[in-house]
């Protein structure tokens, strides 16, 4: 078996473990799955830098976009504000704690998870250093994307909002626009993010300490 | 070497890594680059789908019988289930929203719930598939699921924004819980399924 090393640098299809040719795309070009049409990899261009730049300024946007009203409505003069935790924080006292717990988790600490985790992983990647967490940190991270749900909570704003608008004023608060923000950068975050690349990287790192 | 065969990996003895890509052995427990646990597919894939696909669908009924949240205005309070919710929207002349809620809260979970219950059965029964359609629509499955929040994200600003005491006030409603563990089982049931599987039924075609 003198062809072993090579076999096991071969890839393979997540979705229908169809055997490839190890993953060669240039940045530009996008690798799918032969048989099933899977999307394999999209190299992006500095990949790594972009991630650490996109994470420092999502970790920035964090703060007032949890903290400060993202909207507010007014109604025979009084005026009521709604930040992301007022949310939770009421639904919570209603007594409908799993709803607050899934909202806590998908809005707030998944997001902030996400940001930090690209960050965390990124650096050490960017100056090279070793760190015996780095798979570990890159795993959670590719776990958690699916369960950070900004944009989703976006379209419920707007849904919201329209709803409200029959019964009193609605206006926008400076948070909305950190939010918005954060969305983007976090979309951004996401589209950018080369795994392959990644675990490259990792595997060369951990290997060498 | 290149390889055009069209085989797959578990064929020739190889377990590609959930996490990093990276192929081992058959018989090699954890991944020597990322350490995570190897499997040749998701382990008891169709057994934990079945469980959390059965889970939902008894969950779905009380999420759209129940009340989702109750609207009070000066004293008099209106129920809404999610349908209510939707025909409110219509009367008030809102079309594309009231568009948009239906296809997020109703027909998702609804097409989430029977497109992968006839997945399962698929694999199960070795159905003769085109495996490559059941591939396209297990990706679309898994790619609408968490757009389901929808609901339940407009009710948490609802009753934080509607909070006047007697003047008026949203109430998030039972349906709520349920709807939220309806959306939450059926992303884990997409996530627990292993579309491999749909590759290894012998009956299948391309």
């Amino acid at each position: 078996m003198s062809q072993s090393v090579n076999v096991m640098e071969l890839a393979a299809c997540p979705e229908c473990d169809l055997l490839l040719n190890p993953l060669q795309a240039a940045v530009g070009e996008k690798a799918h799955c032969p048989r099933c049409g899977y999307l394999l990899q999209r190299p992006s261009k500095q990949s790594i830098e972009k991630t650490l730049a996109l994470s420092i300024a999502g970790l920035m946007l964090m703060l007032p976009a949890n903290l400060l009203p993202l909207v507010g409505i007014k109604v025979l003069g009084t005026s009521h504000d709604g930040t992301l935790w007022s949310g939770v924080f009421t639904l919570f006292t209603e007594g409908m704690w799993a709803v607050a717990v899934l909202v806590f988790l998908s809005s707030m600490l998944f997001p902030l998870l996400n940001v930090v985790l690209s960050l965390l992983v990124s650096f050490y990647l960017h100056f090279n250093k070793p760190n015996k967490y780095l798979a570990h940190w890159m795993r959670w991270l590719q776990h958690l994307q699916e369960w950070a749900m900004l944009e989703v909570y976006m379209l419920g704003i707007i849904v919201a909002c329209v709803k409200l608008t029959s019964m009193s004023e609605v206006k926008f608060g400076l948070g909305l626009y950190a939010f918005i923000a954060l969305i983007v950068v976090t979309g951004m975050l996401a589209s950018n993010l080369d795994e392959h690349l990644f675990w490259q990287h990792i595997r060369r790192l951990t290997s060498k300490s | 070497m290149k390889t055009n065969l069209n085989v797959n990996a578990l064929s020739l003895g190889l377990v590609r890594c959930h996490d990093c890509g990276r192929l081992s052995k058959v018989n090699v427990p954890h991944c020597p680059i990322c350490n995570g646990h190897l499997h040749p597919r998701k382990p008891k894939s169709l057994q934990r789908t079945t469980a959390l696909l059965l889970s939902s669908y008894a969950l779905y009924l009380p999420a759209n019988v129940f009340p989702i949240m109750t609207v009070t205005r000066l004293g008099s309070g209106e129920p809404h289930t999610i349908i209510g919710g939707i025909i409110a929207l219509i009367d008030s002349g809102m079309m594309p929203i009231a568009l948009l809620v239906l296809v997020a809260s109703i027909l998702v979970p609804m097409v989430k719930l029977l497109g992968l219950s006839l997945l399962v059965f698929s694999v199960q029964f070795r159905w003769p598939i085109n495996a490559r359609l059941a591939t396209i629509v297990y990706r679309i499955i898994a790619f609408v699921g968490r757009w389901s929040m929808l609901d339940i994200f407009m009710i948490t600003i609802l009753v934080s924004l509607v909070n006047l005491g007697g003047v008026a006030q949203v109430i998030a409603g039972p349906a709520a819980t349920a709807f939220a563990c309806v959306v939450v089982l059926t992303m884990f049931a997409a996530t627990s399924f292993d579309p491999r599987l749909i590759w290894d039924n012998p009956n299948a075609y391309e």
